[in-house]
């Protein structure tokens, strides 16, 4: 069976907060909330996150799990996705019973960015019901392979087909279509996730105490009564950071909330790779339709676009720049202060 | 209730190119790529083997040899029982770096982990840059174990892997490992607990099917 997941604590509790107002990248408005709301298969569960399946799922119980026992203090956002390739339309690569999970988490939780993308092959057994969210059977997951996200490019290739593409430093390219079961607004996280990662936010303070005003998967969209009728539909949709601030909640898990960019860093990679991509998209994207499985060796030089900020460091406890230092010193903490590489026990 | 263990890390860890992609294929999948991707992070195999009766899970991580990748390599060291540290013996290069990569390993891991020494593409003779003395002196120099390697062939890959699980075993016997710490990559439980709790990866020496990802 599905081992123990580390209990996380919540580590801002009985702290005193103080909410910080900033001005934030746009991100596409959370409308889909709107339909979503009647989706939510809440029974009891508080975190909507869990509720969709995008946090505490399957993927993350295999990767906390007592054989690999990874980042276990870390939230993994995670959905389950089927391989296509492009033809005409896209086509699946695999037979049905066999699709991916995907997932980003950071090796050390205090990391205000994601900075690891786990990937992991699903067999589904015959006839089931292929539900990432608490299925009946669990399905046969087995992890291949973590990338650090720095090397790693993430795009949303298109957002009718909810797919997204995938590209790693060596040029493996992998086109990755949401699994029909997902409601659409998990499509909306991942939207929203590759648009962090690429822009990062204006933060990077980890204070526990402040109240951060942006959260992949918004904790309050349902009450912990479960009610879910939070409207947001008077939310200027120009606006979403105030969406977002009243869609914040003092949820437990917020290592993905805590999704803050070294902006002077992130900037610079985000226009560079942006640039080189759409150079190289249009041959890229002429490439064979083995494309999303073997490696394109071309051009290489978008490489030196992976540059990375400070905080996407394996190893956050070495030397940092006294404006890092300030804000890691706010929240060391015995719960935040992991030993280094320290993701084992 | 027979016990069963697994060996949570197996590393498979040197300088890129040398076929370290190429064994962990060999071994779990019996098969051979000649034109692998380069690894970055962290890529895992496993498979179940029997030794002294025992169902013992190995799960292997292949590691990217590039230096670029090379600082994260270094941190999944931990917990780890084992290491397959591999040259290319048609490369001098792969062989002149091996303190290295071994002082690496030995840093940053378990100070019992077993190490075994690989030397790798036993099949190109001819191309031969390396010869088996010197991996053997280097080895018996620094404690390793030694054997010379194909994926191609798969010539001594289950040999290396499960020559490494033994020792391991052995170490265990004779109490060198702490098995109630986990830090040492081992656990042992139930059959049962051990293949469940486990079910990711655990091929049983064959891999799911699909093949994706």
């Amino acid at each position: 069976m599905l081992s123990s997941v580390p209990h996380r604590k919540p580590w801002w509790k009985s702290k005193k907060t103080v909410k910080v107002t900033r001005s934030y990248p746009t991100f596409p408005p959370l409308n889909a909330w709107e339909e979503c709301r009647g989706l939510l298969p809440v029974d009891g569960e508080l975190n909507p996150g869990v509720g969709f399946g995008v946090e505490d799922g399957l993927l993350c119980q295999v990767v906390h799990s007592p054989e690999f026992n990874l980042f276990p203090n870390s939230v993994v956002f995670e959905s389950n996705f089927v391989q296509v390739r492009r033809g005409r339309n896209w086509i699946d690569i695999y037979k049905a019973s066999n699709t991916m999970a995907l997932g980003v988490t950071s090796s050390v939780p205090c990391l205000p960015l994601p900075n690891i993308l786990l990937m992991a092959s699903v067999k589904w057994y015959q006839g089931q019901s292929q539900t990432w969210n608490k299925p009946s059977t669990i399905p046969n997951i087995i992890l291949k392979r973590i990338l650090p996200l720095k090397f790693v490019e993430l795009q949303v290739c298109d957002h009718l087909q909810r797919i997204l593409r995938l590209r790693t430093v060596t040029e493996k390219i992998y086109y990755l279509k949401l699994h029909p079961d997902h409601p659409e607004i998990v499509f909306h996280f991942w939207t929203r996730l590759v648009q962090i990662l690429q822009k990062g936010l204006s933060i990077t303070t980890k204070d526990p105490r402040i109240l951060f005003t942006h959260c992949l998967v918004p904790k309050n969209c349902c009450s912990p009564s479960g009610d879910s009728q939070v409207s947001y539909k008077n939310l200027p949709a120009s606006q979403p950071s105030d969406s977002l601030i009243q869609l914040m909640a003092k949820g437990e898990r917020e290592a993905l909330s805590q999704i803050f960019a070294d902006l002077h860093q992130k900037n610079q990679f985000s226009s560079q790779s942006s640039k080189k991509t759409e150079t190289n998209k249009d041959t890229s994207e002429k490439e064979t339709p083995c494309e999303d499985c073997i490696p394109c060796t071309r051009d290489l030089s978008w490489r030196d676009s992976f540059t990375f900020g400070e905080w996407e460091r394996e190893n956050p406890s070495g030397l940092q720049p006294l404006s890092l230092l300030s804000t890691l010193a706010a929240c060391t903490g015995p719960q935040l202060a992991p030993p280094i590489g320290g993701f084992d026990p | 209730c027979p016990l069963s263990m697994f060996f949570r890390k197996v590393f498979l860890n040197s300088f890129s190119g040398v076929g370290k992609s190429c064994l962990l294929l060999q071994f779990t999948d019996k098969r051979f790529q000649p034109v692998h991707d380069l690894t970055i992070g962290v890529e895992f195999g496993a498979r179940m083997i029997t030794i002294d009766g025992k169902q013992i899970k190995l799960q292997i991580w292949d590691t990217a040899g590039q230096e670029s990748f090379r600082s994260i390599t270094r941190s999944y060291y931990r917990g780890a029982a084992g290491a397959l540290l591999v040259y290319d013996i048609t490369r001098r290069d792969t062989f002149n770096h091996l303190t290295t990569w071994l002082e690496d390993a030995r840093q940053h891991s378990n100070s019992n982990m077993v190490i075994m020494l690989i030397g790798n593409k036993s099949d190109l003779e001819s191309r031969r840059e390396v010869k088996k003395e010197e991996g053997e002196a280097f080895a018996r120099e620094h404690g390793l174990i030694f054997m010379e390697t194909s994926a191609k062939t798969a010539s001594n890959v289950e040999e290396a892997f499960i020559n490494t699980a033994k020792e391991i075993y052995e170490k265990i016997q004779e109490g060198v490992f702490d098995i109630n710490n986990e830090a040492n990559g081992i656990k042992i439980g139930p059959q049962h607990a051990a293949t469940n709790a486990t079910h990711a990866g655990s091929q049983g020496g064959q891999q799911a099917g699909g093949g994706c990802c």
